[in-house]
């Protein structure tokens, strides 16, 4: 199904005939003003084509020789840039490759090491201990010991003590 | 029945056989289509910018162009319609990203006559403007700032329709778009440069 736009173009420019032409005149309000149409729009086109169309090259020849000075680069330009784009392929990729696998291992090595650092019981158990040092006085309880016993899987944590003299002055139960 | 849904014309044997030769990697073949096309290249993206050197930097890279992708030519259309093609998708990517960077909303670079950039490859044109062509020229300035006023896409349309009196499907296969929208669109160029020129095609 053609819009009215199409048919009417194809009208303007004569390119409507037979049974659709008769279709489309006759369903036209007002032919008159159509035909005017018609006409104008066939003087604006000898208008274009009589303005514009004689616009000419100047200097062609230079035209060609300088399409020529283009053509001739680019041609010559792919087997140079080949080679070069190829030795940048092997330098980018190769050393690339091995720099940033390296890089990754020794990211990897770090992280992974702090991560161990941090989870480490016994690391946790020196904490500990280092706050019970800081409680027990070795001069006024020289004896004393304390035993941490862990249970992980039920959280349970029991600090076991002995041979302590008397509480530190500074401790408070919470 | 619209006569412009005949079969394509067939391209011309010798065209074909330059083609085939620049497929081959053959310049001087190619020289030859260039010598054949430049003027209409020329004038066809010289009408769409309104800028001798843009133009000729346009027709340059159309051309160059062409001669990259000559290799995926396959004959089913004339190559004078493919390479038009190739021309209207550079003008009219040329004249989008011009209107983007000028930030205009319409389509008006009339501007561009009394503007020249002088790092253009191209060799200013010096003629002297006799004065009994001055009235011919304004009359072609002002058609010029008419055709300013429309889309790249119009522009292309009704400038292959009246100046190269392209049929619908060559101007479809040259823009990339179906017969009625072609159609469409020559319908609105007319319209509007109607509007804008009565007085002038009325009065000359």
């Amino acid at each position: 199904m053609k819009t009215f736009e199409e048919k009417w173009t194809a009208w303007l420019d004569d390119q409507l005939s037979g049974r659709e032409l008769s279709q489309f005149e006759a369903s036209l309000p007002d032919k008159a003003a159509a035909e005017a149409e018609k006409t104008e729009s066939k003087k604006l086109g000898e208008l274009l084509k009589r303005e514009l169309s004689a616009h000419p090259l100047a200097n062609e020849e230079f035209f060609s020789h300088q399409l020529r000075e283009r053509i001739m680069q680019e041609t010559s330009e792919p087997a140079g840039r080949g080679t070069s784009e190829t030795a940048s392929y092997k330098w980018w990729t190769v050393p690339r490759l091995l720099l940033a696998g390296t890089a990754s291992l020794a990211v990897f090595a770090i992280f992974t090491v702090a991560v161990m650092h941090e989870k480490n019981p016994a690391q946790e158990s020196q904490y500990l201990t280092q706050i019970l040092n800081t409680r027990v006085d070795p001069v006024v309880s020289p004896n004393a010991t304390v035993s941490i016993f862990e249970v992980k899987q039920d959280r349970v944590t029991v600090l076991w003590t002995e041979g302590l003299q008397s509480l530190p002055a500074d401790y408070a139960a919470k | 029945m619209i006569q412009t849904e005949a079969t394509l014309p067939q391209p011309d044997v010798s065209e074909l056989d330059l083609v085939k030769r620049c497929q081959a990697g053959d310049t001087e073949a190619f020289d030859e289509l260039v010598i054949r096309y430049r003027t209409r290249v020329f004038g066809m993206i010289y009408n769409m910018v309104h800028s001798e050197q843009d133009a000729w930097d346009l027709a340059q890279d159309s051309f160059l162009k062409a001669w990259k992708s000559i290799g995926r030519f396959r004959g089913q259309s004339s190559f004078y319609t493919w390479i038009y093609r190739i021309v209207m998708n550079v003008t009219i990517d040329w004249l989008r990203k011009k209107q983007v960077k000028g930030g205009g909303t319409e389509f008006d670079d009339a501007i561009q006559l009394t503007q020249i950039d002088p790092a253009s490859k191209t060799v200013p044109k010096t003629q002297p403007l006799p004065h009994k062509a001055m009235e011919r020229d304004e009359v072609r300035t002002r058609i010029e700032k008419a055709i300013a006023q429309l889309s790249p896409e119009h522009r292309a349309v009704i400038l292959m329709k009246e100046i190269d009196d392209m049929q619908y499907h060559e101007i479809a296969e040259a823009v990339g778009c179906s017969i009625g929208t072609v159609m469409s669109r020559l319908f609105y160029a007319r319209k509007k440069l109607q509007n804008l020129l009565r007085d002038v095609y009325e009065n000359v």
